[in-house]
């Protein structure tokens, strides 16, 4: 089953949940949010936000996928990409 | 350009199960850092301590290149620390926490780091609370000054704020008159004196009930 962008966004916002301390903010993202200036996570949960999408999805992400995850537009690019892949 | 970069890591905020699984550390340290966990010198320090060690160097690093680099992302596993030298007498007492540098030298975990091409070293303390780290472009830290400090509240804003204050307290020492932190349209911080941008190399960070500063002085400011 493929998911559009809009229903993994939407996924999305309850793997951030956890990190984010800013509800109304998260509520309100869209695909230019980055994850640390908009969202003001710590950078120290972007490993958890990886794993959690990695569970999430039942994906892998490699070290250069990772790092495009700051924004989540790019974000939902990987984890289409990689879930393409597991298909 | 001259820069500075630093790190905190609040040990209470820390996932201890998670940072011990194989699918996390792994995101963090290279191989090679994972094998070098094993050398003797490591054989007291527990994972954990390792593992977001090594996290606050790399983070250090990142905010240090970035000012020159500004394309630069966050990939940990792409810097990496070639050794670690640990403080003679193990952890020892916590007797500061505001260092310049011409502190003790082997009183920090000490060693190099790097990214592509670019080297840089660090400084870093641990204790029961927290581990931080400041780095350099070369093994001295004289002129190099860093402070930690406890905070009541925590949140994003607050922590921010403290941590602002905190910085500004110290290079008030240096600078008096009207000090402010604003940032670089790159998102780095700066320190502002009426209206004028000092060029003075900051860096801030904060996590939990902690926050620190580092900056670096010309040695004609620090005299």
């Amino acid at each position: 089953m493929t998911m559009d962008r809009k229903a993994i966004l939407t996924e999305l916002k309850k793997v951030l949940a956890p990190y984010t301390e800013n509800k109304e903010m998260l509520d309100g993202i869209n695909e230019d949010t980055d994850l640390i200036k908009d969202l003001k996570i710590n950078s120290a949960n972007l490993v958890d936000i990886i794993i959690d999408a990695e569970s999430q999805y039942n994906i892998e992400i490699d070290f250069n996928s990772a790092e495009k995850m700051f924004k989540v537009g790019s974000g939902i690019d990987v984890i289409i990409e990689k879930m393409n892949l597991s298909a | 350009m001259k820069s500075t970069g630093n790190d905190i890591v609040a040990l209470g905020s820390i996932d201890n199960q998670r940072t011990g699984q194989f699918r996390f550390y792994s995101k963090i340290l290279s191989t090679s850092e994972q094998a070098l966990y094993h050398q003797p010198q490591f054989a007291e320090m527990p994972f954990k301590n390792y593992v977001w060690l090594l996290w606050s160097v790399k983070e250090s690093a990142y905010k240090y290149l970035k000012r020159n680099l500004p394309g630069l992302v966050f990939s940990p596993a792409k810097i990496i620390i070639q050794h670690i030298e640990i403080p003679i007498g193990g952890l020892g007492k916590l007797e500061s926490i505001q260092w310049d540098g011409n502190g003790d030298n082997q009183a920090f975990y000490r060693g190099k780091v790097v990214y592509e091409s670019y080297s840089l070293y660090f400084r870093s303390k641990i204790n029961g609370e927290w581990i931080a780290t400041v780095v350099n472009d070369t093994e001295s830290f004289e002129n190099v000054y860093w402070g930690i400090q406890s905070i009541v509240a925590t949140g994003y804003d607050h922590q921010s704020k403290e941590a602002r204050t905190l910085l500004l307290s110290r290079l008030h020492s240096f600078f008096p008159g009207n000090l402010q932190v604003g940032k670089s349209p790159l998102g780095y911080p700066v320190i502002i004196k009426d209206t004028e941008d000092m060029h003075i190399p900051v860096s801030l960070a904060h996590d939990d009930h902690f926050v620190a500063y580092s900056f670096i002085l010309d040695p004609v400011d620090s005299n």
